[in-house]
């Protein structure tokens, strides 16, 4: 019998543990709320958001931002994977078994390129009805949402793999998650630009690698693909093998 | 042929030396019984042996495979349930046999056979839908156990398996175990049950301080270690000057407790019976019930971890 390689035996595990109800419920109906709800709301207050050369109205420009959003979302999941399989012993139980740690770390980079993959999509068909019509789909679309997808999964994937692995309670790993991920959400563009906020809070907004994301998400979409963009993504680019490089060590030190 | 064999292995964390120089050897079909107090050093030699620690010094073997370069070999070929629980807390008790099963690489129907079969066997079956997170330690160890026959080895190591387990689900688990070996698994197993390594273990060895102190089996432990004997004597009324009376014997350590009751512990037994039971006829006292204790296991345990420790002081 042909067997499957470990890396890809351990992915189906973590999809399988990792795809509760709850899980979807806030991979869908959360950011739902935000695009349906929140987008619309704003309309009365926000005419329309400037992004690079155009201008996108509101619903759009905070759908765009949610397939970002939810990108990151998705990867707490490599997070939440490594904090259960130490604290419940299947870390050690794994590498026990017929696996390396880099088939562990590896499973966990696809599943939650998988979960962010799917999860991107998903916000970008339910919310194509909304920025259909300043949509500009092009060559390069496809190529660069695919590329923010991945690229964005392994980088909060690694940040959230780190953060599972230098703390021990429980209550540490949901509160310092959470706020981490609060700032990430918050403190970038997926929800209001960074033209016309007040400097401190712009400059904030660059230093957070979802505005990057986002940015990137939105000129595939938008089609303003700009220099600016190339240099965000570039950047994006080394903090994710930055991050990923850390994780890994982090994850191969991990006392057994 | 050896399963496992270890030279001069060893493994410090700082300062502190967690297994010293141990050397072992298995033989393949045995039932190996490791053997300790706390902290003794079983579970480090189970993680070095199962390859999930490195060892700061010596040689492991395992199934023939030099398991320092080349681990991920002998894991391919070995169980492991270790001391500690392991489980996934989201899957039912039948997932997550399954599951860990598929990561084993185990096809769908075998998956299937035997998840069915260790349902039954482990009596799984009223809570087979039940999450993991909801069973009780017990229910849980029993799954982890379980769990660990979903796929081909050659070799299993327990650590301590029995934590938790009620007697019934013990003995079954035991009897299970000996009927694995019997088809030729080798098994190295720890435990702080005595009476479970005399009933399931062919070989036993003794740890303490991170050194081997002894490797037998139990009967030849018990020869080598437990030449010293302990009878009881109940008599039917207390005797005032009962203690006054056996002073004189030799060779014996008597322990009178209630005053009806001696507890008589020497390495010359008969001899020393034979001695009391003169004094107490000539003395008018009567003795209503005598037993003689065959030595257990415990007893040799705590001897030779006993002895350990006091020459260590």
């Amino acid at each position: 019998m042909i067997q499957t390689h470990p890396t890809i035996r351990l992915v189906n595990r973590n999809l399988t543990i990792s795809l509760n109800p709850g899980f979807l419920v806030w991979q869908v109906i959360f950011p739902l709320v935000y695009i349906f709800v929140a987008g619309f709301a704003y309309t009365a207050l926000i005419d329309s958001v400037p992004f690079g050369n155009v201008n996108l109205d509101y619903p759009a420009f905070i759908a765009s931002g949610m397939i970002g959003f939810n990108i990151m979302n998705s990867t707490l999941v490599s997070g939440i994977i490594i904090w259960n399989d130490r604290r419940h012993g299947m870390f050690e139980q794994i590498l026990s078994g017929p696996f390396t740690k880099s088939n562990y770390v590896l499973s966990n980079v696809f599943t939650i390129g998988i979960l962010g993959l799917v999860s991107g999509s998903i916000i970008l068909l339910i919310g194509f009805p909304l920025f259909f019509k300043s949509a500009e789909f092009n060559s390069l679309t496809i190529p660069f949402l695919v590329f923010a997808s991945i690229v964005g999964s392994i980088l909060f994937g690694s940040i959230a793999s780190i953060i599972s692995t230098r703390l021990k309670s429980s209550e540490g790993f949901n509160v310092i998650i959470n706020t981490v991920f609060l700032f990430f959400a918050f403190v970038s563009t997926a929800f209001y630009p960074a033209q016309g906020a007040p400097e401190p809070l712009a400059t904030g907004f660059y230093l957070n690698p979802l505005t990057y994301l986002v940015d990137i998400i939105r000129a595939g979409i938008f089609g303003t693909f700009t220099e600016f963009v190339i240099l965000e993504m570039t950047v994006l680019i080394a903090a994710a093998a930055i991050s990923f490089i850390i994780a890994i060590k982090l994850l191969t030190k991990l006392d057994l | 042929m050896s399963c496992i064999t270890t030279r001069s292995l060893s493994k410090s964390y700082g300062q502190v030396t967690a297994v010293n120089s141990i050397n072992l050897d298995v033989r393949s079909g045995d039932i190996f019984g490791f053997l300790g107090p706390n902290g003794a050093g079983k579970s480090t030699t189970i993680k070095l042996l199962t390859t999930l620690v490195a060892p700061t010094n010596g040689t492991i073997e395992i199934l023939g495979i030099d398991a320092i370069k080349n681990p991920l070999q002998v894991r391919k070929k070995i169980g492991v349930v270790l001391q500690q629980p392991s489980y996934e807390s989201s899957l039912s008790v039948e997932n997550a046999l399954e599951k860990y099963a598929m990561m084993w690489g185990v096809d769908r129907k075998t998956r299937k056979d035997r998840t069915a079969e260790l349902i039954d066997v482990f009596d799984l079956g009223e809570i087979r839908k039940r999450k993991n997170e909801d069973l009780s330690i017990g229910q849980r160890r029993r799954v982890q156990v379980a769990r660990e026959f979903m796929h081909e080895m050659d070799l299993l190591f327990l650590d301590e398996p029995t934590i938790g387990l009620d007697p019934g689900a013990r003995r079954k688990l035991l009897d299970f175990l000996r009927s694995k070996a019997k088809t030729g698994l080798t098994i190295f197993y720890t435990t702080h049950i005595l009476t479970e390594a005399e009933y399931l273990c062919d070989q036993i060895a003794v740890i303490n301080k991170g050194k081997i102190l002894a490797v037998d089996t139990p009967e030849q432990l018990k020869n080598q270690f437990g030449q010293e004997k302990t009878i009881k004597i109940h008599l039917s009324t207390r005797h005032q000057k009962l203690v006054e009376l056996l002073t004189g014997i030799n060779d014996c350590e008597i322990d009178f407790d209630t005053g009806t009751d001696i507890i008589i512990q020497s390495s010359r037994a008969e001899i020393v019976l034979s001695q009391i039971l003169q004094i107490l006829i000539e003395n008018n006292v009567q003795v209503e019930e005598l037993s003689a204790v065959p030595t257990t296991l415990e007893e040799i345990f705590l001897k030779i971890v006993g002895d350990s420790n006091a020459s260590d002081d």
